[in-house]
Parts: structure tokens; sequence; C-alpha cells
């Protein structure tokens, strides 16, 4: 003996679980999800992938050094906010993105609150909206193998089929880390064994997300819609591995309950009725913030206290549940007033939304006297657009036919054609345009409906010098040229606007396809 | 079959087989003998001899100094040498008889004397309890002579024997059962003779299978008694959990047992019920675990009350070379000390000896809300924000955060990835509550 004993307060043993372990548990689920992403889109992916990771580290670093705090790099946290970003981005991002994504979430979302334990908000997710809201183009690029396609969300929102088992296996379009539903789950499902997370929060997210898509859905009663939504987006990741994030999620039994409820709640609403197909991220920052709320109003009753205890009645004291159930009927209210007010208000908007229409489809058909569908150019749309949303193989790179309508002179008799294409790669977003042709197939005129690109430079696209170009002609196919045009089939680009050019050259090619094959 | 159990509880290593194969040793003491005159919950007892007087095996030399108190017997014959302030385990210095032990064992008349309970009056059963100072031995040491006598006897209908031993390490309760089942189910015998309207209830956890059969076996033809195995986990055997896992009732902090109808005895208790009715022999003596892989030769020994740890741990070999920490109890619960120059008490239920020392080992981080301490806290409180209210020593706001629910089991603790002290923060604001609830009267 070799003086003097030791002496703490008991008890004098602890659980073989640290933070530590627990985070890199963490990063050790996420392996199957973080390697089927790399498997699937190359190995760029995983540069993607390394930078955010290491700036995410680097960023806890630095931040901890220059402001004279204990350097904590190596407990892990950092790690796994690093790996939930990059998994949460498209595979074909410039590397800048991650590394701005990193440097948010450690040090605006993490450490300016608190650091480790006292931020409020998920910090992958905050530095996912925060860029999601910054460069939205760059991050709704979904690019496999070179062709940037739908999402299945996206097709799913644009009343597409999606097909189940490669959504679940994952062989689709989406973010590194999200396509793979199985690889998520498998994770999932290493952590609920090895008692990291607990089930509350990700069945009772999933379970009613699936009935609230049951039911307000697109495809309301749908089963296969549901499976469809389920195996879609980040909705799987986002369940297992961002809701359970233990600083950002409630403590108590009642409230991991009420969470779970509320996110897969807000998520239907978010995905239905809201103008972007995804809504996780949302969902999960905005419950995120709920969670102190959530927490006072389901603190446990302590034990022997319930009615009843002392004579051993399993009484339900429905009393403890209220403020619970109270703050479950609030948020239900809102979001069936929500969806509602838009069921009400839906048909008076299309209504407005096609007189709207109407007038522009007027100015690209001046010879038309009204427009009615036709189900040869329904047909062609369907029989152009593959099952992934890509059309005629990429052709015309991420475009998508919005509608397509005959033209009818005064007597009723078809005299050419309107078409609403979007092009998904506008550099600021989508460029959605109205095309008119004549009988001959000529473009009559055209007018964007939807442009969002750089003022002075994309901008340029919506001047008559650059749309007249397009008009007038009978051609089958139009071709880009940095010089002047040589011929009708040749379009000049605008200059310092290569990317605008290109899509609203592919837009209006796509459209040409279109009534081209329609015709024949 | 389902096993009775309560919700939350944790799962540390048993550590129980280090002695729960080595069968009780009778160790006899060499040297001085301290018996501290609190060593129970309630008042301090009162001497009733005087330095240099001779006393005798099983004389009483202190007497309960209130209601809620307890009689203190001399576990040798000798001669008194000082009344002094001694320390004890909880490393404070406490009024103490010290009482040269002469090596005769002399005893007092009486004692051994055989007694049929079933002819004696419930008086005469408590008076024998109380003579024999008896007290809780599970280790919080309330009297066991209050606890026989609730308010109303009659609304008793449990008779709970705590077999759990959900303590890791501890192995004396066990060994009882297996070396001396007779006295347990023959001491709840003499407790369900004070309580006409109460079953018997010997509860073991499912760790203990020859335990649980020995027992059943002495019961099977006993209408009154049964035995209900317990699942293995901790804290099994604090009252509370217990007293839910075997009636389904739930008591709170402001409660007692008896309020939902139970009397909860340990098994080393009853044994001494037992022997002080029907033997006519006072508590002089008690089983303790030494244990850990910090001794030489861990066992479990039937010591004299009085005795120093230090000679226990001689009688088993002595402490290993590097031993970190020293335990007067069990890992979860017990308390460490300083020196092993502190006597053994009434409520000593072992002495663990570690070679590593968790506590010293893990460096406290920052809390990631995990939410383990809410899962596994027994009293369903929320440790994380009672700490959160400790930190800034806010009392207010830990009484409304049912922090006086807290029984100190540890499990939150235990529990903690980020190695947070849970616990000692607890114990530190419950008594800072309780001392100014004394303070406001």
């Amino acid at each position: 003996m070799n003086g003097f004993l030791n002496v703490s307060s008991s008890p004098h043993v602890r659980g073989a679980d640290s933070s530590r372990s627990i985070m890199y548990d963490v990063a050790l689920a996420l392996l199957p999800a973080t390697a089927f992403g790399v498997y699937r889109f190359g190995i760029y992916s995983l540069l993607v992938l390394l930078v955010s990771v290491g700036f995410a580290l680097l960023s806890e670093y630095m931040f901890q050094t220059l402001t004279n705090q204990k350097v904590t790099v190596s407990d892990g946290s950092a790690l796994v906010t690093g790996l939930l970003l990059g998994l949460n981005l498209p595979p074909t991002v410039p590397l800048w993105i991650p590394a701005l994504g990193s440097i948010f979430a450690v040090v605006f979302v993490k450490q300016f609150f608190g650091g480790l334990g006292q931020n409020f908000m998920n910090p992958a997710l905050g530095a996912r909206c925060f860029l999601l809201i910054s460069f939205t183009g760059i991050m709704s690029d979904y690019v496999v193998d070179g062709v940037s396609g739908a999402t299945p969300l996206a097709q799913l929102a644009s009343g597409q089929a999606v097909n189940l088992s490669s959504a679940f296996l994952g062989f689709t379009g989406g973010t590194i880390g999200e396509v793979s539903e199985l690889a998520v789950l498998i994770g999932g499902i290493y952590m609920l064994v090895k008692k990291i997370i607990t089930w509350e929060i990700p069945v009772l997210y999933l379970a009613s997300f699936a009935v609230f898509e049951l039911i307000f859905g697109a495809q309301s009663g749908d089963l296969a819609f549901v499976a469809a939504q389920l195996c879609s987006g980040g909705i799987m990741l986002g369940a297992f591995f961002m809701a359970t994030d233990y600083v950002t999620s409630p403590i108590t039994k009642k409230g991991k309950i009420l969470y779970g409820i509320l996110l897969g709640v807000l998520t239907g609403i978010l995905r239905t009725f809201g103008s972007s197909a995804e809504g996780v991220s949302y969902a999960i920052i905005i419950s995120n913030l709920l969670v102190p709320l959530i927490e006072k109003v389901t603190m446990p009753t302590a034990f022997g206290y319930a009615p009843g205890a002392l004579e051993g009645k399993k009484a339900v004291s429905i009393k403890s549940y209220m403020p619970a159930v109270k703050l479950c009927t609030i948020t239900l209210a809102a979001g069936l007033a929500l969806g509602g007010v838009y069921q009400l208000t839906k048909g008076p908007i299309e209504k407005a939304e096609l007189a709207a229409q109407a007038e522009a489809y007027a100015a690209v058909c001046p010879d038309a006297e009204s427009f009615d569908t036709d189900e040869k150019l329904e047909e062609t749309i369907a029989s152009l657009t593959a099952e992934d949303g890509t059309v005629a193989d990429g052709k015309f790179g991420n475009v998508v036919y919005e509608s397509a309508y005959a033209a009818l002179d005064a007597e009723g008799v078809q005299n050419g054609y309107v078409v609403n294409v979007t092009s998904k790669e506008g550099f600021g977003g989508d460029i959605t345009l109205s095309i008119g042709f004549d009988s001959e197939l000529a473009i009559t005129g055209m007018e964007f409906l939807a442009i969002s690109e750089t003022a002075g430079l994309g901008m340029r696209a919506t001047e008559d010098t650059f749309k007249d170009q397009y008009i007038g002609d009978a051609v089958e196919e139009f071709e880009l040229t940095k010089d002047a045009a040589k011929d009708d089939t040749q379009i000049q680009a605008m200059s310092g606007a290569t990317v605008t050019s290109t899509a609203v050259t592919n837009a209006v090619n796509a459209a040409l396809y279109l009534v081209n094959s329609a015709a024949e | 079959m389902k096993l009775a159990t309560f919700k939350g509880g944790v799962h540390p290593d048993d550590g129980k087989r280090f002695s729960k194969d080595k069968p009780i040793q009778t160790y006899l003491p060499k040297g001085e003998l301290v018996f501290p005159l609190s060593q129970h919950i309630g008042a301090p007892a009162k001497p009733v001899v005087q330095k240099k007087d001779r006393v005798l095996m099983g004389q009483k030399i202190a007497q309960a100094g209130g209601f809620v108190s307890a009689d203190i017997v001399s576990s040798v014959s000798g001669t008194v040498k000082a009344i002094e302030p001694r320390l004890t385990v909880s490393g404070a210095k406490i009024d103490a008889i010290v009482i040269e032990n002469d090596g005769e064992y002399t005893p007092v008349e009486g004692i051994g004397k055989y007694r049929d309970y079933t002819k004696l009056t419930k008086q005469e059963i408590l008076d024998a309890v109380k003579e024999a100072g008896i007290v809780g031995l599970g280790g919080a040491g309330f009297p066991t002579h209050v606890k026989l006598m609730p308010k109303d006897p009659d609304a008793i209908d449990y008779v709970i024997v705590n077999g759990a031993e959900c303590e890791p390490y501890l192995t004396s309760d066990y060994r009882e059962m297996l070396e001396d089942p007779e006295h347990i189910v023959g001491g709840l015998k003499v407790m369900l003779q004070l309580f006409d309207n109460a079953k018997g209830v010997i509860a073991v956890e499912a760790n203990k299978p020859v335990g649980i059969k020995n027992l059943q076996e002495l019961v099977k033809n006993e209408s009154r008694i049964e035995v209900v195995p317990l699942k293995t986990k901790y804290p099994q055997g604090a009252e509370r959990n217990l007293i839910y896992a075997v009636t389904g009732r739930k008591i709170n902090s402001t409660k007692l047992p008896a309020d939902a109808g139970c009397i909860v005895d340990n098994v080393d208790t009853v044994i001494a019920i037992h022997m002080a009715v029907c033997e006519s022999t006072p508590l002089m003596r008690r089983i303790v675990t030494v244990t850990g892989d910090g001794i030489a030769q861990p066992g479990n020994f039937s010591v004299k009350i009085g005795t120093s740890f230090a000679e226990l741990a001689e009688a088993a070999g002595g402490l290993k070379e590097g031993v970190k920490k020293v335990i007067a109890g069990g890992p979860m619960m017990g308390m460490s000390i300083p020196s092993l120059d502190v006597p053994i008490v009434k409520t000593s239920s072992a002495l663990t000896c570690m070679m590593q020392d968790d506590v010293e080992r893990y460096e406290e981080t920052v809390c990631i809300r995990c939410g383990r301490c809410v899962q596994v806290c027994p009293s369903n409180i929320v440790p994380q924000k009672m700490m959160d209210a400790a930190m800034k020593y806010d009392t207010a706001e830990f009484v409304r955060l049912n922090g006086m629910e807290c029984c100190e089991c540890g499990s939150c603790t235990f529990a903690c990835p980020a190695r947070r002290p849970l616990t000692q923060a607890f114990r530190q604001m419950r008594q800072a509550v309780m001392a100014e609830r004394r303070k406001k009267g």
C-alpha cells in the first residue's frame, strides 16, 4: 500500500460508454450509407465527404484554439457533424460548398452557442439549410453518371411513379447519404441494438409521417405512394441520424414520443403543401427549436406521485398527458388548417393560374383563339419521360415537361401547340418557358414563366435580341455557338452566360422534340 | 416466467465471482473494539457503561437515545477502555465506546436460551427485537423495532424479505441463503406473527438460482410464504423498487413502506430477528463480504460488530500492493474510506477493495444530453435538469424538479457517458435542502 487511498462520493464504478465512444459509434453506423454513396456516385463524392469532415475538424480546432478553449476535436462530435453534412449534399457540388458548410455548422451553429451540448439546432442541418437558401441551384442539382436527373421526390411531387425497390436500395438520385434507405436502416438498427438511440423518435417519426401521407398526401389512400415517400429523399437518414441527435432532441420519454410525431406531421405538411419536394431538414430544425418547450410539457411524474400509485393502481393519469396532448393538438390543427386552406384555395388558384397562363399562351401563339388538352401530346410526354424522370434519355440535360396543349383557331381547328418546359439547369435555379408553335412547327413566340438568372448576364435571355433567334424557323434542333450564328439552326450564346444559354436552348430543343414526336 | 422488476436501472459488472463460492468464516477479533454511538438512523444511543467498567458479551453498553434510535450491545467481553470520538466510515469522528477484548467471550446470562416465538405475545417479540439492538443491516440502519410497529399493524399485507442483493460484489445474503436458509424463513415467520393479515415474501434476484431453490424448498409447506424471483438489475433491492416489483405499489420519498401495507427487511436483519427472538441472542455479529481484485483472499466473514476493518482485511490475506480504493459497502452505494482503521458497524455489509478507480480514471466532459440518466432513473426524475439546478446551487429549482425523490442509487452517474458526478451533486443538494428545511422548522 502506497500511502493514501482514493476517496470519492459513490458510485465508484462507471459504465463503459463515453461520449467519445458514442460519437464514434454513430460515425460507424453511418458507414454503410457513406460506402454506398461513394459506390453509387463515384470517387468525387468521397472527396466531398473528406472536405466536409476535414473542415469540420479544422473549424473546431481553430475556433477552440483562437478562443483559448480546451481543444476537443477528438471527441468525435465534429467528425459526426462533418460527415452528416457531407452526406446531406448532392454528390457533385463544388468543393467550396462542403468547406463553407462545415465552417458554418461548427462555428456558427455550434461554437457560437457554447459548443457541444449547447447548440439549439442540429449543426449539420443548420448548415444544409443555410447552403440550400444561399446556393439553391447548386444544392438542388442532383447529377448521376454525369446527367442531372429528377430525384424520386421530385418525381413524386410532379405526380410520377417511383420504382420502389431501386429507391429503397438506392439506385436513384439524391444526396450522397440519403439515396439508399437500406444502408441507412442498417446503421439505424445498429444504433438501436447498441442502445445509442431509443426507438421512439425514428419509429414515431416514420409512422406519423406515413399516416399523414396516407390521409393528406397527393395520392391519399395509396399505400404504394406512402412507401415511395418513405423511401425517397432524406426522411430515413433524418429519422435515424438527424432527428435523434442528442443535443437537439428531447431527453424525456414522452418528449421523444411527441417530438417524433411532430416531425412526421411537419415533414408531411412540408412535403405535401410546401413549395419544395423535400421537407425533412426544415421539419427537423423547426422541431429542434421546440425542444425546450416539449421538455417542459413532458416532464415525467416522479415515482410514486401518480394518483393511485400507493394502492398499486395502474391508473393512467390523463392530467399528466394534458400539456403534451395540447401541444400535439395545436400542431395538428395548424397542419390541418394549412392543408385545409390549401385545398379550399386550390380551385380558385388553379383557375387564376390558368387564366394567367392563357394570356401567356396567347402571347406565344398569336393566331390561336383557345387552347385545349390533347391526348396525343399527353401520351408523347409520358413516352418521352422515363420512370426516373429523365426526358429523352437525358439528351437535353435535366429538363421536365410541365404541360402541353393544342392551339385552336376560331373554328376550333388545331393550328399549333403550346409547350411549357422547365430546365433545371439554370444558373440560379429552374427556368420555365412557354413556347408556341404554328402548324408548320415553327416557333411563334416564347415567354419565360420562371427565371432567376444573374441580372445583366443570364437575365438577358428574356430580352428580344436573344429570344428572337429562336422564332420563325421550323428547325428540328437548335445548336448553340459562341460565335455569330451562321444559319437558322444556330443560336449565339450570351457572352458570360453560357449556362443560361445552354439551359434555354435545351428547353427549346426539348419542346421541339416533343412537338415533332407528337406530329409524326 | 416473467420476473418481477421495476422501470429503469443499470447493469454494472456484478463482481460476485470473487466471493460467491466462499463459505462464511467466523472471525474473532484480537484488539480493541469500537462501537460508535450513532450507527443507525435517528438519535445517537446513550452510553450506559463507564470507562474501566467490565462488560460481558451481549451486555447492553448504550441505550436508544429516542424513539427512533437503537440500543448497542457489546459483542465481546472485556473492559471499557474509553468513550471518545473515533473515526468512522463516513470520515467523521463520532463518539464511540472502545472496549478492550479480553478474548474470553464470556456471555451475559441467558444468551442462547431457546424461546418458542408462537408462545410469545406481540409486545414480547417487539421488546426482544428492541433489546437486541437490531437495525436494518442492508445499509440504511433504520431501527427494526420501530419499523415493526406501524400505526396500523392490521393494514400490513406484505412482509418482504429483501434478498435482492443487487449491489455489485456483495455475496453475504447469498451465502446465508446457501448456508442458513432456515434462519431466514424462521425470522420471517416471527415477523408474520406480528402481522395477522400479511403474506410473507422472500424476494431474490434471479442471479441466485441456488438460493431461490433452497428457500422454495423450505417454504413449500408454508401457506403464508412465497419466494419471488426478481430480474437481475441494479437497484432492484432499493426499498421503493422492491415494493413496486413485488406488489405493484409505488411509494415516494414522503411515504413509508407501511403506508403501502409493506414491511421490508434485509436477509441478515431477518436472521438477526430470529436469533433475538428464538435464541435470545442480541445483534453482535454481521456477515461482511471482503471482496474485489484488491484483496488477497476474498471471502465472506461472520464478524463481531466493532472489529476494525484493518483486522478483517488482514484476515482476508491483506490488501494487494497498489490498491487504489477501499469501499465500506459495494461500489454503487458504499462509502470509500481513506484508512482501514475504522470499525465495522451494524450497517457495514462489505469491504470492497479495487485496484482501479473509475472515478479517478475517467475525465468529466460536457453533457451531450443523451438522456441516459433519464432512462435509467428508478425514481422517474430528470437528473440532467437537476444537475443544471445543482450547478447553480438553486435549491428551489432542485426541489421543483423533484430532486428530493432521488434515492442516490448512482444509476445516472454509472450510465452518464460524460462521467459527470451527478449523484455527488444531488447528495449535496439534498443535504442543503434538508438543512434549509430544518432551519425553517
